[in-house]
């Protein structure tokens, strides 16, 4: 077996797993002020909102929704409220997609053409 | 190397303004950005979007290109740079750029890429705390891995292929694809990811290993659904299967079990099978949903029952809901 064919055992994300501050920057590559500016228009949420913001910690969904945002943001050049409303409308697409899909699926499936 | 035309991909015309340029590009770049766009390629096009306008938004960048796309472009669609080619608007001198060069083709850094691939002093866009002498943690790469459902049902065992940016010997960063076999765990849904620790790029200057995080897709399944944990089967039944009740024979994802369908059921009526969902911790359920189907051709004395039957039942409106 080479090194670049390896069986490893895998760490599953469980959904308490959790990020702070200090490491979603890290990972994000961005300074917390821009992590804070996130949270402050909804764009990302700390698993608890306290006042002590170095406490806060995130799951693995805002670590993705961080970087989602950092590349519409250098790629479309938004703003923060934009982004924001960006987010919101691609989240309302995606769900909307799912459900067409699901729908769709089970449609067929009534219909006999399966 | 192929030749890349980035008028066609641009899809303008060699005497585009700068200003058509830019208004291609940005209408393209929303249409094809992967965090927007549906479409399988939607990555590539993206890339393909980036070098090109990188290329042609710059008057010196596309002298050059016009040059090359004159003279060094074969009848098969091949390239080589004539002999002695050399950019004199590199990446390397060529000042601030917003654009990660490091996703750009062969042809790109064949043609511009004069020492931009240092592994300390690039810059992927500028969002701070990134930047050359510090010990830095490696990229953590992010991929999605689809599969059938039996697959994430069982769990399995799937090569993941990404690629990956390290430095090589002169410390130059290269683009090195990679290929891992990995054991799914069993119950794995739509949308989950796995973390793959120190599985990403490597740290630099003594930096930790980034994260491989693969996001699990799940493939359609043309018999059932998915609804969070639990699975979701239509179940066909004849009419006298829903009016009488019944036992029979379910599949579920992996196996088959037996199922009572009480007296007195119609189409859309859900029967929840506890357990037989999506394992794990709290394993979803199995909900079947019932629909009565007529057969496509009936037995010879059919005709004589229904009508008996449309006689007993004659008080029987199915269409009260529409008032007729």
């Amino acid at each position: 077996m080479t090194p670049k064919d390896q069986i490893i055992t895998i760490d599953v994300i469980e959904p308490q797993a959790t990020f702070s501050l200090r490491e979603i920057c890290e990972r994000g590559h961005c300074h917390a002020e821009f992590v804070i500016k996130l949270v402050s228009y909804g764009i990302i949420a700390p698993l608890e909102e306290t006042a002590d913001i170095p406490q806060w910690s995130f799951d693995l969904g805002a670590l993705a929704r961080l970087r989602k945002a950092q590349r519409l943001q250098r790629d479309f050049r938004m703003n923060l409220p934009g982004l924001a409303m960006s987010l919101e409308l691609l989240d309302e697409v995606e769900s909307m997609r799912r459900e067409v899909d699901r729908l769709n699926r089970q449609l067929r499936q009534l219909l006999g053409e399966w | 190397m192929d030749f890349k035309d980035y008028y066609a991909v641009l899809g303008v015309g060699e005497s585009a303004s700068a200003e058509e340029i830019k208004k291609a590009y940005r209408k393209l770049a929303r249409k094809y950005h992967p965090d927007v766009s549906k479409e399988a390629d939607a990555d590539e096009k993206f890339k393909d979007l980036g070098e090109a306008y990188e290329v042609l938004k710059d008057p010196e960048k596309r002298a050059e290109y016009d040059q090359l796309r004159k003279y060094g472009a074969r009848a098969d669609g091949s390239f080589e740079p004539p002999p002695g080619w050399q950019s004199a608007s590199g990446f390397g001198r060529g000042g601030y750029t917003e654009a990660d060069a490091r996703q750009f083709s062969d042809f790109f850094e064949e043609i511009f890429g004069g020492g931009r691939r240092s592994a300390r002093g690039f810059d992927t866009g500028g969002f701070g705390g990134f930047r050359q002498g510090h010990s830095m943690r490696g990229e953590d790469i992010h991929a999605r891995l689809p599969l059938f459902l039996e697959e994430a049902f069982n769990g399995c065992e799937k090569q993941v292929q990404f690629k990956v940016h390290e430095a090589d010997e002169q410390g130059r960063l290269v683009a090195r694809n990679k290929t891992l076999k990995v054991k799914i765990p069993a119950g794995m849904r739509d949308g989950q990811h796995i973390r793959l620790k120190g599985q990403g790029a490597p740290g630099v200057g003594g930096g930790e290993n980034g994260d491989l995080f693969i996001e699990v897709e799940l493939a359609p399944h043309p018999h059932f659904t998915v609804e969070g944990h639990d699975v979701v089967l239509t179940l066909p039944v004849a009419p006298w299967e829903a009016a009488l009740g019944a036992t029979i024979t379910v599949p579920t994802v992996d196996s088959k079990v037996n199922l009572k369908i009480p007296p007195g059921s119609n189409t859309g009526r859900r029967l929840r099978l506890k357990g037989k969902g999506f394992p794990g911790k709290h394993p979803g359920d199995l909900i079947v949903v019932l629909q009565v189907v007529m057969p496509e051709q009936h037995a010879g004395q059919a005709e004589a029952l229904y009508r008996q039957l449309a006689e007993a039942e004659k008080n029987f409106n199915p269409r009260s809901r529409l008032h007729v």
